[in-house]
Formats: structure tokens, sequence, C-alpha cells
């Protein structure tokens, strides 16, 4: 009966993926990347950095021991890097991480394929070293005030984020 | 057929958590232990055992404690910024006066509020020890004082003589072989030997003296060799306060004017290769140079505090 009907045929387009599933699909890759990567170090981080919850004694405590912030800084860096490979590796080969693959979006380039470098660029606000934290503040601003939803690290790697959309 | 990818998502993870345990491994190797932070502000060293200038650390071998080992840890917690004080856990009958003075030395150079807590010994050259720090702490009933020097030794002259064994004696220095066991001992070479301990025990009185601030004629009193349990020790001006760990900690909190305490201890890291090649290189030793040789050295003058 269906078939007799002339129904307009499926459309499939790619769209700029929601906000919401862009920020569901991160918070479910760092949940993965604190069991894979941050896990191992967290031992590391308990010996350097004293039990105490006062801020102001940790930072007291930290800035009496410069070589101890030198240590905390390299292995920030290593876990950044890390998961730079996080994102690198899956976006690489699938075009998704395991948080876009479960909210079905993924990551496209405005021009062709995407290279190697873009896939860095887009990643590098992992690593928790000036200027790179200043993306901290800037790509969220940028993804939820811009018409594409793009972060500025997005924009500036020429790669956005998509979802297929179905319509009749 | 498109393959799942999760297969290749699971090899991806595998492969990041082996980097980073490898990599957080390697890096905790490079982190000594003066720079953990784990909220300690006070460091315990243990002083166990004999004291020596080098002690031994087969599996087997009887506690010692090793100056060289137990002065490098005094200077790391001293050298820790962090750490504000120092407790000694002293329990040990003393042992060498050179190795003695060598750990006193490094407590009173330490620089920081040093505690010494006795428990069941801390005598002679393990009080000498004590005595270093600010402030001693020793239960009612630990051993302690013992300020003396003793020096012994089994002479087999007689044994010699009655197996028709003769000791050809050539010397150049007439008392180069003073002690040997093998002979008699001459009259004196008895005052010569004991003009030395008399000597030694001399340095020590005066070490007592001037680390406990009493006056020399007064520790000479004392310093009869005999030892006092704590609470005598206490009543004569050798032990500061009665009790154990929580006072030691207490002393340090008050001094230091700091409401929590972080304990470190500070260990002479000991592997198992350590201790097998001690236990192994000390065999070899004894089995090369001959058991009988070797009865002879460990017969022969040994001056202890």
């Amino acid at each position: 009966m269906a078939s007799r009907l002339k129904l307009p045929k499926e459309r499939n387009f790619e769209g700029p993926a929601p906000a919401w599933k862009r920020l569901v699909a991160f918070i479910i890759d760092l949940l993965v990347l604190d069991f894979v990567v941050v896990l191992p170090f967290r031992k590391v981080f308990a010996r350097l950095v004293p039990d105490t919850t006062s801020i102001n004694s940790i930072y007291a405590y930290l800035t009496a021991r410069p070589e101890i912030n030198v240590w905390l800084t390299f292995i920030s860096v290593m876990v950044g890097i890390l998961s730079i490979a996080y994102f690198v590796i899956l976006e690489g080969r699938l075009n998704q991480s395991i948080g876009k693959l479960v909210m079905k979006i993924y990551v496209k380039s405005m021009q062709n394929n995407i290279t190697f470098w873009q896939h860095i660029v887009r990643s590098l606000f992992l690593l928790p070293v000036f200027p790179f934290v200043l993306l901290w503040l800037l790509d969220p601003l940028f993804m939820f005030f811009t018409a594409s939803n793009q972060r500025l690290s997005e924009i500036l790697s020429r790669t956005k984020t998509v979802q297929n959309y179905v319509v009749m | 057929m498109e393959q799942s990818p999760w297969r290749f998502i699971i090899k991806t993870l595998i492969l990041l958590a082996l980097f980073s345990f490898i990599s957080a491994w390697l890096i905790s190797l490079f982190i000594g232990d003066d720079m953990e932070g784990s909220g300690a502000n006070i460091g315990v060293i243990p002083v166990k055992g004999v004291i020596m200038a080098d002690g031994g650390y087969g599996i087997f071998s009887e506690d010692v404690a090793d100056s060289t080992e137990i002065t490098k840890l005094i200077r790391k917690a001293a050298k820790d910024r962090s750490i504000k004080g120092i407790i000694l856990e002293i329990n040990s009958p003393g042992g060498s006066p050179v190795a003695s003075e060598e750990i006193a030395n490094a407590v009173k150079e330490a620089n920081k509020t040093t505690v010494a807590w006795i428990r069941d010994v801390g005598a002679s050259g393990g009080y000498w020890v004590a005595s270093a720090s600010d402030h001693i702490v020793a239960s009612r009933m630990s051993i302690t004082g013992s300020i003396g020097v003793q020096a012994s030794y089994l002479e087999f002259a007689g044994f010699l003589e009655d197996h028709n064994v003769t000791y050809q004696r050539f010397v150049g220095g007439d008392y180069k072989d003073l002690g040997t066991p093998l002979r008699k001992l001459e009259e004196d070479e008895r005052i010569i030997l004991q003009a030395k301990i008399d000597k030694m025990q001399d340095f020590f009185i005066e070490e007592i003296a001037q680390n406990r601030k009493l006056p020399k004629s007064e520790v000479k009193k004392l310093a009869t060799g005999i030892f006092y349990l704590g609470s005598e020790a206490k009543q004569l001006g050798l032990v500061d306060e009665i009790g154990g760990k929580k006072e030691a900690i207490d002393y340090l909190k008050k001094e230091l004017n700091i409401s929590g305490a972080g304990i470190r201890e500070y260990k002479v890291e000991k592997s198992l290769i350590d201790a097998l090649g001690g236990l192994m290189s000390e065999n070899f030793f004894q089995i090369g140079r001959g058991l009988g040789s070797s009865m002879q050295e460990r017969e022969r003058l040994e001056v202890y505090t």
C-alpha cells in the first residue's frame, strides 16, 4: 500500500551537530580519558601534591617548591599529549571519538579529507599550557555563539563537527 | 562488509593505557622521596641495632644502624623544606664510638627541631645519638644511659700454650701487635689500652655534658657504665619526658607551632639485590680468607660505646 503512495524521498544531509550533543560527547570522552590516561598518573600526582583540601596550603607548598611545579607541569603536558593522541587516532581513523560515536556525530574537514595537522590543531586545547589554555574559554564561546556551532579550534583547523539529518 | 569500529577503539584504548602506565612509572622513578608532598611535616628516622660505620646488608645479618646511611637520611630530611621536625626512633644498644659521633653530629647539624624517641634501648652510643637531639622522650622502662666505653677480646695465649703452639713475634714498633689474642697482655700495654679507653670515655662524657647542658662533673658521676631505666634517667636529667611516639610528636607540634602532623618515614632502601649481594659477599669473603684467620680477626680488640 505504502509503495503505491508517492511519498517524497528521504533526504540525508549533514548539518552542524547540536551543542548539547557535542557537550555530552565531550563528557563521555573525558570519562574515558580519565580512566585510560589520567588514572595511571594519579599515584604520581598524589605523591607530589600535599594531601590537603586547602587551596591556600597547596599554593604555599607549591610556591615554596618550584621543582615540584616543574614536574606537575610536565605530567600535565604528558596527560594533554596522550589525550590529543586519543582524539587524533580515533578521529583520524573513524572521524569519531567514543563520545561522538555514542552521540552519532562526527568530524569533517571543510575542504577535502582531514589531515593529521588539522586533527592536531582541533585538539590543541587539551594542552594545559599557555596560550592553549585560552581556548578553554574561547572554544565554548565560539561554539555557543556562532551559527555553525564551531569551536575556535575548529575554525582554525578548518574542520567541523556534524551529524546526519534525515528529512522527508 | 563494514568492520565494527569497537575493535579499533579497544585496541587504541589499550595502547594509550599502556603508554600512560609506562610514562607514569618512568616519571615516578625520577621523583625522589624529597619531592614527595603528601603533606608530611615530620620525618621519622630509625636508628635500630648496633651502630656501625659500615653495616652489612645480608638477609640474615643482624640489625645494624649504619652511620653512613643514617647520616644520609638525616641530611635528606634536613634538606626537605616540607619537613619541619625530625624524630629519631632509637632502639640501639650503642656500637662504634666513631659511628655514634657521626650520627650525633649529623643530628646537631640538621638545623631542624629534633626529638629522640627511645624505645626498648637507647644506651651507650644509642644514648650519645639521643643526647644530640633537642628533646629526649623515653618509656619509663626503656634502657638508657650506660655512658661508658668498653673494649674486650678473648686471649688464647694459655690455650695455645696447652697445645704447644707458639706465637712467633716480629714487629716494627714495640706496640704494633698490641691487643693480639695470641700472647699475654703486658702490664705497660694494659696501661696504654686503659688510657685510650679513659680518653674515649672522657670524650663521651664531654659530649653528653655539652649536648644535655649538664655540668661535666655531674655527667662523670653518672657515667659509670650503668644503665638507667627511663624513669630513673628522667630524674637524673638524662631524659626530658616519659612517653612514646605520641609525646614526641606533641613536643614537635608545640615547638613548631603546627596543628597537624604528617609523618614521613625515612628508611634505608634495601633492594633484594642488595640483600642477596650482601649475603653472598660476606660469605665469599669469609670463605676466601679462611675460617681460622676470620676467627682470629674477630677476637681482636674491639671498642664499643
